[in-house]
């Protein structure tokens, strides 16, 4: 029993460390442009897709296979096809800035809500016609060969997934609360307008935030890839499951959102082990307790409106 | 009449359609015209939500298979008449929609849209993986068409119920939107604090739109259900939700024909394009991306621009009328503040205040920056609630009363930061002042019965005598955001007026005013004051608050340092102080 609790426990750090990724995304352009990426999930499909084809020229594959047979990528052709991930999406998401987010930003409406998703569907409908409905089996860069620990097996992209995420915010976390750059990005937050009388380029800095965030959505794509099969539809339960994580934290703050992340990977993991038509229903069921009593989340700012 | 016109001609347009299709006879044809119709009712009530009340749904596909399942379940399950299972469907519909507007009682924007999303995800796996109940993929057969005459309903029959039903729909939904509800759900839209300082209750409105667009897309899941007599997961999915959402925003958000647009052209597009799913896809997401982009007002709003209506004429002065009684006549103590303590962490506005208003005075609460008079002001509507104290309107404590019943009570207010229905025109912003006092409920709206009309009808002539008394009568049709700052101020201010209120509290109401403005507020605040109106207002020009006020207060840091008539405090040497700072006595004699 302990060892299953373990074990739900660790896989679900694991998927709750690629969620944490996905929520601070979130949080990162809720709080520098008060808009949110409605199609970040795709984005985190695209990630998995996009290293998916830099693997496939790698081994000299065409981009359109769905299988890699018995061809093992190795660490150098993983490691690029990372870099190929995070750079592509990081255009994309300066895409989506540019096309989908800037017109609307700061109008009444949230059209915004509408053009991110249409830009989602827009690159669901891409990858449906290259590589169709099917989920692809992606070998993972460091191996498939279970670790036994504390007793209980893990798979090493798990663990791989858990020490990136944990980087990845710790870095994140120095930059923004020790550097310039970070400093820049809370000002903006704060009040674009005075961050641009400051000489802050605000521009720049959203579309810092936009790159950002893509980036983190693909990363995390290109890490679960492994772990669950990379598919066109990975991406939407865990953009949403990663939205619900920043909600629980709070979307105005980066350290919260990473912890709702990983609390809701635990969870899901735990209720799956009693059973796994609840888990999702589950899952949502605390976001709206969380909502109801804190609608700002656990660690979020009370937002008052001056009248 | 105007109201019975259109009904007669929207019959004959469905009684049209109706002779038109019976003489289609591809099966293929009659289904198109069949699902523009089921297109047709989804979108005529999401219209409902995200044009008029402007919450984003993303997850009407959840509420498309409740409808869908419940009549699936029903009719395979028991042995109830197909058409009970369809009205039971439409009731369990609406109180999915009840759930799915719960979170927005506490959360707004982004927030709500995503939850929408979830909900429909949900929905989605659970039709999807707890096959025991609903099947799965393989769904459930032998779903039990409706009847006529014992008979299951023929291709042809169903595109007249749909028909019918699509009429009759736009009709009651034209009834609630070009009323009070209507008015009410764009306020909301535009402004939630605004919207329940005039009266409206925000989170019933919402929950309304959200049941509205909740039944209409369960009718339409439960037509194609027991229209196909078979449902299985494919049916819900997220695209379904988009397309739902597009139909209106493509159509045009907010128009009466847009969602009637939207269906007949999306539905057709989706049919020839029904071969390749990518492309479809594909152009949804295109057009979500950019269909706001290049007509925000969508397809309806494109072509009003080429019909564009002569705009009506202005409304003629409806001669001489005597004073506008607003209040009661009377005397006495009309709000008693006790101890009244606000206090925000460390900064604290308002501590241990105490006054009281006379009925038929004018009071001015005045003090420096920073001195927590708009805190005040927000306390006496409920905006804010006080940590401690008591304040008392008519002998009725308002403190941790909802700011619509507060409204109710008799108090009306005006803000800082003007906080128009900007998109409104002057007369609509006035017409929901009153919602308040109008008596009309959701159901006698919706069926437009003649008390409703009349109240209707004694709101707007109402409303125009307002306007008559702030000289704004010809400026009734225009949107309220494109007046001059000065005249806004003076529609918030018949706004206010419009609520009844015995006491109306003013933000500042000459900010922004030139001189010769300001003396005309003056002496227009005094005529409302006569109509039996007591005012208290937050005030900067001292000139003005000196010539009309008959009691002033002074607040400075959250105390009250003085209060009296306006010749006392002027000479009171803590509010010069307070002013001025302490310096030599005989240079602050001024009055700022």
């Amino acid at each position: 029993m302990t060892e299953a609790l373990l074990q739900a426990v660790l896989s679900g750090l694991a998927v709750g460390g690629a969620y944490a990724l996905v929520a601070l995304g979130f949080s990162i352009t809720f709080t520098t442009t008060k808009t949110l990426n409605f199609s970040h999930g795709e984005f985190v499909s695209a990630g998995a897709f996009i290293g998916m084809s830099a693997l496939f020229l790698f081994l000299g594959l065409p981009v359109t296979s769905t299988t890699f047979g018995q061809a093992l990528p190795g660490a150098g052709a993983q490691l690029i096809a990372l870099a190929a991930a995070l750079g592509v999406m990081g255009l994309l998401g300066w895409l989506l800035y540019v096309i989908g987010v800037r017109p609307f930003a700061g109008r009444p409406g949230m059209a915004w809500v509408m053009s991110t998703l249409g830009f989602g569907v827009i690159l669901q409908s891409i990858g449906l016609a290259i590589w169709g409905p099917k989920p692809v089996v992606v070998p993972g860069p460091v191996g498939d060969s279970v670790i036994r620990l504390f007793g209980v097996g893990v798979r090493p992209q798990e663990l791989l997934t858990l020490g990136v995420a944990v980087v990845i915010m710790i870095v994140f976390d120095f930059v923004m609360n020790r550097t310039m750059v970070g400093k820049a990005m809370r000002a903006v937050a704060a009040n674009g307008n005075v961050a641009s009388l400051m000489g802050i380029n605000t521009n720049a800095v959203m579309i810092g935030a936009f790159v950002v965030s893509s980036a983190l959505a693909g990363l995390s794509g290109f890490l679960l890839a492994p772990i669950a099969q990379a598919s066109l539809f990975m991406g939407l339960t865990v953009g949403l499951k990663g939205f619900s994580g920043a909600m629980i934290g709070g979307l105005s703050n980066p350290r919260g959102c990473v912890i709702g992340g990983f609390v809701l990977g635990i969870l899901e993991s735990l209720v799956n082990l009693w059973s796994a038509q609840w888990r999702e229903v589950a899952v949502f069921a605390l976001v709206i307790l969380v909502l109801a009593f804190r609608p700002t989340g656990l660690f979020g700012k009370q937002m008052v409106e001056k009248v | 009449m105007k109201l019975s016109k259109h009904f007669l001609g929207a019959t004959l347009f469905a009684l049209a359609l109706i002779g038109v299709t019976s003489f289609l006879g591809n099966d293929y044809y009659l289904r198109i015209v069949f699902m523009m119709c089921v297109y047709y009712l989804c979108a005529a009530g999401m219209n409902v939500l995200v044009g008029y009340a402007g919450q984003k749904s993303l997850g009407q596909a959840g509420l498309f298979a409740a409808g869908a399942y419940a009549v699936a379940l029903l009719t395979t399950r028991t042995e109830i008449s197909p058409w009970l299972a369809l009205v039971l469907a439409a009731v369990i519909s609406a109180v999915c929609g009840v759930l799915i507007a719960l979170p927005s009682l506490r959360v707004k924007g982004p927030y709500l849209a995503m939850v929408t999303l979830a909900f429909g995800i949900v929905v989605e796996k659970l039709v999807g993986e707890w096959t025991d109940v609903f099947g799965g993929a393989q769904g459930i057969y032998g779903i039990k068409a409706l009847t006529w005459n014992d008979q299951p309903l023929t291709p042809l029959q169903w595109v007249w119920l749909g028909i019918v039903l699509c009429a009759v729909t736009h009709l009651l939904l034209r009834n609630l939107l070009q009323g009070r509800f209507g008015r009410a759900l764009l306020s909301l839209q535009a402004d939630e604090i605004a919207s329940s300082s005039v009266g409206v209750r925000v989170y019933r409105a919402k929950v309304i739109a959200f049941v509205v667009a909740a039944v209409t897309c369960g009718i339409a899941g439960a037509l194609v259900a027991q229209q196909n007599q078979y449902i299985n997961s494919d049916f819900i999915t997220f695209h379904l939700s988009i397309f739902i959402l597009l139909l209106v925003l493509f159509g045009g958000a907010g128009s009466q024909y847009g969602p009637l647009v939207g269906a007949v052209i999306l539905t057709i597009i989706d049919a020839s394009l029904a071969r390749w799913p990518s492309a479809q896809h594909f152009l949804y997401g295109f057009l979500l991306l950019f269909a706001l982009y290049f007509m925000p007002g969508g397809v309806a709003g494109l072509l009003s621009k080429w019909f564009r209506k002569p705009t009506s004429a202005p409304e003629a002065s409806s001669a001489a009328q005597g004073l506008t009684r607003i209040g009661p006549q009377g005397e006495g103590e009309l709000l008693v503040a006790q101890g009244v303590t606000k206090n925000f962490g460390g900064v604290k506005p308002a501590q241990n205040v105490s006054f009281k208003l006379q009925r038929g005075h004018i009071h001015a609460l005045i003090g420096p920056n920073g001195a927590g008079k708009s805190t005040m002001i927000n306390m006496l509507t409920g905006l804010l609630d006080p940590t401690e104290g008591s304040i008392k309107f008519l002998g009725e404590e308002v403190s941790n009363r909802p700011v619509h019943s507060i409204c109710r009570m008799g108090i009306g207010r005006t803000f800082q930061n003007l906080r128009l229905f900007a998109d409104l025109s002057v007369l609509d912003n006035v017409m929901l002042g009153r919602h308040t006092r109008m008596t009309n409920g959701f159901f006698a709206t919706l069926f437009a019965i003649p008390s409703a009309r009349k109240q209707e009808a004694a709101t707007r002539a109402r409303a125009l005598q307002l306007l008559d008394l702030v000289d704004l009568l010809h400026l009734a049709h225009q949107p309220a955001g494109s007046l001059p700052y000065g005249l806004q101020r003076r529609v918030e201010l018949a706004r206010a007026l419009a609520t009844e209120p015995q006491l109306l509290l003013l933000d500042e109401p000459a900010a922004g005013l030139n001189p010769q403005e300001t003396a005309e507020l003056g002496a227009l605040l005094v005529r409302i004051g006569k109509c039996g109106v007591t005012i208290l207002m937050v005030e900067h020009h001292m000139d003005l608050v000196m010539s009309i006020s008959d009691h002033v207060i002074v607040l400075d840091y959250g105390i009250k340092i003085a209060e009296g008539k306006p010749a006392e405090v002027q000479a009171n040497p803590r509010v010069v102080e307070a002013y001025l700072g302490v310096d030599e006595p005989e240079q602050a004699t001024a009055s700022t």
